[in-house]
């Protein structure tokens, strides 16, 4: 037995050298080169130059990273806010529509991403729908109401993007929880809220935390819906990134920021793995 | 429409008629909450209301598609005129077949690696197990934008011209992990002693595999295929990074389109994009629950 288990282990060998010389060794790339300068042409050459990293703790840059952070908390702050309610009427009273209902959230995550930003310039756009709409009615004329390159189109876009990753996980917990625990809380004398706040959000915290990670972790790092939706008071770190690598920016402090941030997100992960591993605590 | 399932478990605890308790007066002023904050009724409304706000973009996005005005704000009349100017755009047509030969390229070498490598995690349960799921949680949960500026990189560094293989080479490796997870559950699900069972009757360990295994694995494997080819055929981050001066995918030409404004020829690339999208997802979802349903209807026999 042991000899057929050492031939199966040998299945793992193309998959896991494919991520590890793909997606692994890249990473020691990056890092080189945000240790490194460059030349006068602006290609890499390797050294040691740490201040790469000081720039990106530079005061004018400081701006940029808090606002990644303050929309990524609050787009995932709203998803869970949508999401909950969403996830809670799905799992407790959607009865046979449960399956539908789950496929009809996700399916409009499947229409092409870049498409279903773009769609958003379509409908807040200054000759867009909505602007139509007020003008119809004589809520606006000229000007129109300008809603995109603001903060609010690029959170709300964001939103859009990441709604799924909330929804799903905590349906799931809410699936796994026993439905006579609510009940066990109303008839020790619960309020609704109470029973919410002492039994099932307790109880759910794991999708909770789980959402939280799948939405808050890329949208730090998105870039496309900010370059979209947004202009220059909603740039993000993301954008940034993109700029010292595509618009003649500059290559090793693109890569040390892309080092920060993914430091970071791994702290934020290492928090969350840390948290699901204790999940008979939840339950108990 | 289902409020007769929802009633009976709703209603069930009678908050109004039991007599006011000590802690109860003590915690909530009110004695009778006007409006329960479970309440079905409030939650169906909240959730179509979602319902229509994930639909909404891409509803208008197809509606305009078929407007024969320019405006987004005045429908003309239903025409047809935006898909014909598509497809006499070839910069979009290359594009398209670009995007469709990454993608296929992308499924079919994904999708073998990522079964091959579910296969090995299932069966081995080697010491390997464990860094490698977390090797494909790092993978699902990293940024794209991280790991296309890591290919970008590398690519240039080893001196590779960007091109669709470049794409490619970025499609693959994030598609692995979606197909070793989806097949992984499949697997673990179908009982060992019927592969046992073939070579007790004198299969050999790969007949085994390949006519009792694959069977009944084919339905996942097909299915996280699909999904590979939808993932690989909407990329725009990865292929962002990865695109030489060539032809672009889809959705980085739709980008380029959107720097010249918005126009109705783009609600058209977007509606034709999106259907394809959303035909093979669903055709994946039916593949993949048909065969539940086999399932459970030979458990329930």
């Amino acid at each position: 037995m042991v000899g057929t288990r050492r031939l199966w282990s040998l299945l793992l060998l193309p998959g896991g050298l494919w991520l590890i010389l793909l997606f692994v060794a890249p990473f020691g790339m990056v890092i080189a080169v945000s240790l490194g300068t460059t030349d006068i042409l602006g290609r890499p050459i390797f050294g040691f130059f740490p201040e790469n990293y000081q720039q990106v703790f530079d005061p004018i840059f400081i701006p940029v990273i808090v606002r990644s952070l303050a929309f990524a908390a609050t787009t995932t702050v709203l998803c869970l806010l949508i999401g909950y309610p969403v996830a809670y009427m799905i799992a407790r009273y959607a009865g046979r529509f449960k399956t539908l209902l789950i496929v009809l959230i996700i399916l409009p995550w499947f229409a092409d991403y870049l498409v279903r930003i773009y769609a958003w310039i379509v409908i807040l756009g200054n000759e867009g729908v909505v602007n139509g709409v007020l003008r119809a009615f004589g809520l606006s004329g000229n000007p129109p109401v300008i809603f995109l390159n603001t903060p609010f189109a690029v959170v709300g876009g964001l939103v859009y993007d990441y709604l799924p990753f909330m929804i799903l996980p905590i349906y799931a917990a809410l699936e796994r929880m026993d439905p006579s625990l609510i009940e066990a809380g109303k008839d020790l004398y619960g309020t609704p809220f109470q029973t919410f706040r002492h039994v099932t959000l307790p109880a759910t915290i794991q999708g909770v935390i789980a959402g939280s990670v799948l939405v808050g972790l890329p949208a730090v790092g998105d870039f496309a819906t900010a370059l979209i939706l947004g202009g220059p008071n909603t740039y993000m770190i993301g954008n940034l990134i993109q700029d010292q690598f595509t618009n003649g920016g500059f290559w090793p402090f693109g890569a040390a920021l892309t080092i920060v941030l993914m430091a970071g997100l791994s702290l934020l992960m290492i928090f969350y793995l840390r948290s699901a591993s204790r999940p008979a605590e939840a339950t108990a | 429409m289902t409020e007769h399932l929802a009633v009976p478990a709703v209603k069930t605890p009678t908050v109004e008629r039991r007599p006011p308790t000590m802690p109860e007066l003590v915690s909530s002023p009110k004695p009778q909450p006007a409006r329960r904050f479970d309440e079905p009724r409030f939650l169906r409304i909240f959730t179509g209301l979602v319902l229509v706000y994930l639909f909404l973009p891409i509803l208008v996005v197809t509606w305009y598609s078929f407007n024969s005005k320019r405006s987004l704000q005045v429908f003309g009349s239903f025409s047809l005129s935006w898909y014909g100017k598509l497809f006499s755009d070839d910069l979009i047509k290359g594009s398209l077949l670009a995007s469709v030969e990454i993608a296929l390229v992308t499924m079919v070498v994904a999708t073998v690696l990522g079964t091959v490598l579910a296969f090995g995690l299932v069966r081995a349960q080697s010491r390997a197990n464990r860094p490698t799921d977390v090797l494909m949680l790092l993978n699902l949960i990293t940024p794209e934008i991280v790991t296309g500026i890591a290919f970008l990189l590398v690519f240039s560094q080893l001196g590779i011209t960007l091109s669709l293989g470049t794409v490619i080479v970025g499609h693959i490796t994030f598609s692995i992990a979606y197909v070793t997870i989806i097949v992984r559950g499949r697997l673990a699900s179908i009982n060992r002693e019927v592969e046992e069972a073939a070579m007790d009757l004198g299969a050999t360990n790969v007949q085994a595999v390949r006519l009792v295994t694959l069977p009944l694995l084919w339905p996942a494997i097909i299915a996280s295929g699909m999904l590979v080819f939808v993932m690989s055929f909407d990329d725009f981050v990865t292929s962002f990074f990865t695109t030489g001066t060539g032809v672009e995918p889809l959705p980085l030409r739709i980008y380029s389109m959107i720097h010249f404004g918005v126009t109705p020829e783009i609600n058209a690339v977007g509606t034709l994009m999106m259907l394809i999208t959303i035909t093979i997802v669903l055709a994946a979802l039916a593949v993949y629950s048909r065969q539940q349903r086999a399932r459970l209807a030979f458990l329930a026999e």
